[in-house]
Formats: structure tokens, sequence, C-alpha cells
């Protein structure tokens, strides 16, 4: 997956296991960019009585980086606070939910919103009611009309928030990928699969008919970016206190001391795919600035060493992954990767784009601002982004519907490698590489309005 | 300098602070007295005031000469109530390291005795 459950420690925590970050320019407010991350991932729609929340004892941030150090020079700050209507019921909800101040609703939600930057902090809001989680027809009636809708919100400075449950709009064959990397449209050529004599199938979306919970922010570019440095770094992380001590009998827990960040989240699949599992809880602790450490697990992937170890020569001597096999075998490293992820893609290498950030390898989702939103309408719009000819999509920044998984598997297989040798020849079944999913594998689809995840599945319809 | 060089150097002097104004009033006395009045460290202290270790009655007597007065070991208890809980850490019983976590803070100190006190008494 993009980053669920992708370190061992944080695969225990889902309430503060970031899923997605998302990043780009509003493409219905064109001097503004939408940052959306994404938490508690693979959420079953049915799974009462106590559904879904965010963490009170959590804290949710975004940060952005403007100056290319790795480090925030912007960050919003996001704390929740739970509220019982009625503690004496078992119940969720004691009736139909329609409003966002039901008396009906028994556990509500509510969070603050703080900028912290160089001035100092400052709070943009507080008591910001999330919506309830999609129940079903009877408990959330008109659910988007009037308890998603609603629950957007103006800050001060021309800024709009959400936070609560969406749909997913991440896809991917998770069933397949993690079966020793079965791509079911290949997977005759799977060496596993080939002994097996499974077909070729279509891809199957192991995410859809499941929600995650959002925190969106609609936020004017200048308030972000610096004057004549268009390109941003986004992330998000979240952050528990370092010491808690369960309560007795009844009693809340309670928690002490600094706070200490527990997942962290830039470019999809960073940690999950380049990071090796020994290093996967470290990584979660550190910031940006200091990814120096693990430069070497992207200029060396070993998901790169593994496509011609599982797609071998089937048929004989057809050797699929010919030269990706050899470019592995000759131990250079990856600098493509390294531009793509680490540092941004510098100008000179992609007529009339770059979102370099400068020297410093971090793994932040690099936007650049200056660039403009790609309509769905524009034969130039693109799933697959940079790499499909669309500069509006990933890796600059990461749109809701952008196919990730088709677009790394193919630039570790060695897409995108010629960009930084040029006599570099892609073997040609890299452009066929793919898990078998586009956007029409996800039902509720993104909206075209802020905050733009689609409406989450109620679990009357997707009981699972 | 950056939003998070400037939280981090700001984390640390409000540290350095503490250690330098608390480390040497932060005797054992006033380390369980705090943690008393927060409800804390629950077990541990709970166990060491009900303990009545002669031990711990003649450490206090040092100390409270050491810190000079009793109503200054009251108010560290209160400043430890209206931060919330404060919960200790003995990272080593052997070189007394011990973590207070207490607010937004965490102050690191070593005290050999008081380690080994509270290992004793909450076996």
């Amino acid at each position: 997956m993009s980053s669920h459950r992708e370190a061992p420690e944080i695969s225990k925590d889902p309430v503060a296991d970031s899923t997605d970050v998302y990043a780009f320019v509003s493409p219905d407010k064109p001097s503004t960019v939408t940052l959306i991350a994404n938490y508690i991932p693979l959420q079953g729609p049915a799974g009462g009585p106590n559904f879904y929340e965010f963490g009170d004892d959590v804290s949710y941030e975004i940060h952005v980086d403007n100056n290319g150090d790795g480090e925030a020079d912007v960050t919003y700050q996001f704390r929740f606070s739970t509220k019982l209507q009625t503690p004496s019921s078992f119940l969720y909800n004691t009736g139909p939910i329609s409003s966002l101040s039901s008396p009906n609703w028994n556990s509500k939600q509510f969070y603050s919103v703080t900028r912290i930057d160089r001035q100092g902090s400052h709070a943009l809001g507080s008591h910001l009611p999330c919506p309830p989680c999609n129940i079903g027809p009877l408990s959330t009636p008109n659910y988007e009309a009037k308890l998603g809708g609603p629950a957007v919100r103006s800050l001060p400075g021309g800024i709009q928030v959400f936070a609560g449950q969406r749909a997913e709009q991440f896809y991917v064959d998770l069933g397949s990928i993690f079966d020793l990397l079965d791509l079911r449209p290949l997977q005759s050529a799977n060496v596993f699969a080939h002994a097996l004599g499974l077909p070729n199938q279509p891809g199957v979306n192991a995410t859809n008919h499941l929600n995650v919970h959002t925190i969106a922010l609609q936020v004017p570019i200048k308030q972000l970016a610096r004057p004549g440095k268009p390109v941003i770094g986004v992330w998000t992380s979240a952050s528990r206190r370092s010491a808690s001590v369960r309560g007795d009998a009844g009693e809340p827990s309670t928690a002490s001391g600094p706070w200490r960040q527990v997942s962290r989240l830039g470019n999809p699949l960073f940690n999950e795919v380049l990071v090796p599992l020994g290093k996967k809880d470290y990584w979660n602790s550190q910031v940006p600035a200091h990814d120096k450490q693990f430069a070497t697990y992207v200029a060396h992937p070993e998901l790169a060493g593994l496509f011609p170890v599982v797609y071998p020569a089937i048929p004989p001597g057809s050797a699929p992954f010919a030269n990706l096999a050899a470019l592995v075998k000759s131990g250079k490293a990856r600098a493509d990767l390294e531009a793509i992820l680490l540092t941004g893609i510098p100008s000179g290498i992609i007529p009339g784009f770059t979102n370099f950030t400068g020297a410093t390898q971090a793994d932040m989702l690099r936007l650049n601002t200056s660039i403009p939103a790609t309509p769905k309408s524009s034969p130039k719009y693109s799933v697959l982004g940079l790499v499909g000819g669309d500069p509006a999509g990933f890796p600059n920044g990461r749109r809701i519907a952008d196919d990730v998984v088709t677009i790394e598997l193919r630039a570790i297989a060695g897409l995108t490698y010629p960009l930084v040798a040029p006599g570099y020849v892609v073997d040609p079944v890299v452009s066929k590489l793919t898990d078998g999913l586009t956007g029409n594998s996800v039902a509720n689809k993104p909206k075209n309005v802020f905050p733009y995840m689609g409406v989450p599945y109620d679990g009357y319809h997707n009981p699972h | 300098m950056t939003v998070h060089e400037d939280m981090t150097a700001a984390g640390e002097r409000a540290v350095r602070a503490m250690q330098t104004a608390r480390t040497a009033r932060l005797t054992r006395r006033v380390v369980l007295r705090g943690a008393a009045g927060a409800g804390l460290t629950a077990g541990a202290v709970a166990t060491v005031a009900s303990a009545g270790s002669p031990a711990l009655a003649a450490a206090g007597q040092q100390d409270d000469a050491a810190a000079g007065s009793q109503s200054q070991d009251a108010g560290e208890a209160g400043d430890a109530g209206e931060a919330g809980p404060v919960i200790a850490h003995v990272r080593n019983a052997r070189t007394g390291e011990i973590d207070l976590f207490r607010g937004t803070s965490q102050v690191r100190v070593h005290d050999t005795a008081l380690a080994a006190h509270l290992i004793r008494v909450s076996r």
C-alpha cells in the first residue's frame, strides 16, 4: 500500500498510522494548494458500534518546507477531542443523525487547528466539528449534504479545512502484490504463478469500499511558498507523548512528556517499499532533513533486483528484465530515483519542468506550485503524471487519482533511468508493468470540490 | 533558523532551565512528593509513601536541609499538580538514571540512591 501499516510498530497503532499524502494546485481555486493527509487505514464501513475516530491523544501535523532544507517552515497542527452526548447509552447514535449538532449523535469529535511558523504559533480554529462516520441510510441519511459538506469550515486567511471520514481513494492490488510480487495482468510470467498455471487476469482493488480518515487543508499559495521559490515540500507526521500509564479500574490513561513522532509520510511507498524492515520504525521517527541516511535504499532499491528474479525468462529466452538485471548487477546508483524522491528533478532534465529543492536529500512530496492543474478533460491529463506527460501529477506533488503504484513500479524497473543515463535502453516490458488498476477501480470517486476525497462508504451497503 | 530548529532550541533551553533550576532541588523527597501530588507514577510513589522506609525518612531529613524549607517542597508538589501527572522511568538502576516526564518536558536526573529505592519498593 502507499503507507498503510507499512512499519511494524505503526501497524499496531492505526489511529496514528498515516496512509497517504496528497498535495496539488486546487483545480477549482488555482491560487491555492490542497494538502491532504489520511490516517486510520482499511476501515471496514460497518465497524460499529465504536466507529472510527481520530486519536484524542495524537498530535497530527502537515508540514511544508519552502526553502529546501527538509525542515518544516510551516506546520499545521491538528488536535482532537471526543465528547459523549449520552454516556449512559452504548450506541454511537440513538436516532438519525440529521446534522452536525444532532442530539442523536452520541460520540462527537471536535478539533483545533494551529499554524506554527517563523513568527510563532497561531490558533486558526477551535471546536471545529468532524462529521460522523457514514453508518447507513437510517443513521446518516443524506450524508454528504447534511454531514460531510457542512463539516467543511473556513479559517482566517482564506483557508478551508476538513477532518473526518472519507472513501479511500488510493487503489492497489494488495492481495496480489504482496503475494510474491504477483501482478495479475502479467502473472503468467511470474515464476511462482507460472508454476501454478495461473493465467493473466485483471487487477483487483483491495482498498475498494474501505474508508480512511482525512485531514484536508486548502491554503493560498502565498501563505506557503516563498516569493520566487514556487516549489514546496510536503509531508505529514503523527506524534504521541513520550510516556503513558494505563488507567486503573476505568480511570482514563495518563500521558506526559514531550511529543515523539511515530508516523510520517511524504512520497507514497517510500517507507513501505524502499526502507528495509529493520529500519522502518526508525524511519518513522525521523524528519526529512535527516533522510540522507536512507539514500542508499533509494539508490539501490531491493525491488529492482527482484523483478528479474520473479519474472525470469518465460517463455525461455525472453529475459524480460535483462537490461534492468544488468543495471542492478553494475551496482550503479539510481540517480533518477534519488532525484525524484529525495531532491526533486533539476531543471534541464525534463523540458520545461523542475521541482528541485536543492541538494538536501529529504523524502517530501515536492510540488511546483507555478504549474497549473491539468483539467481532467484535457488530453494532457494522465493518472501516470509526469511519466505520462502530465506535469501537474506525481511526482510533481500528488493528485488523488494518480496511479502511484504503476508509476513507481515502472520507475524502479528502469523507466526513468534514461533521465540520467540517456544511453540506457528500458526493457520493453516495463511499459506494461501495472497492477491493472486505474481511478475507475474506485467505487466512490473523488469529489470535484474541496476536500476532493470521495464520500465515505456506509456500513449498511458495504458490510464486507 | 527553521521552525524545527526554533522548536528544538526552545525545547533544549526549557530542559536546561528546568535542570539548572530544579535538579539541585530535585532531591529524592521532592521527586517523590511531586509525584505523589500529581497522583502519579502511581504505584511506585504510593508504595514509597506507605512504606515508611527508614532510609527514605533519613534521606528526607537531609533533603529538607538541602532544599532549605518545607514550603519549597510543597511548592514543587503543587507545581506538579498544576502541570498534570509526573511519570518517572528508572532507565538504569546501576547508574541512577531516571527520566521524569511532566507536561511536555522530560528531565533526566542521576540519583543512584533514589533509583535503588524505587526498584526496591516496587518489588
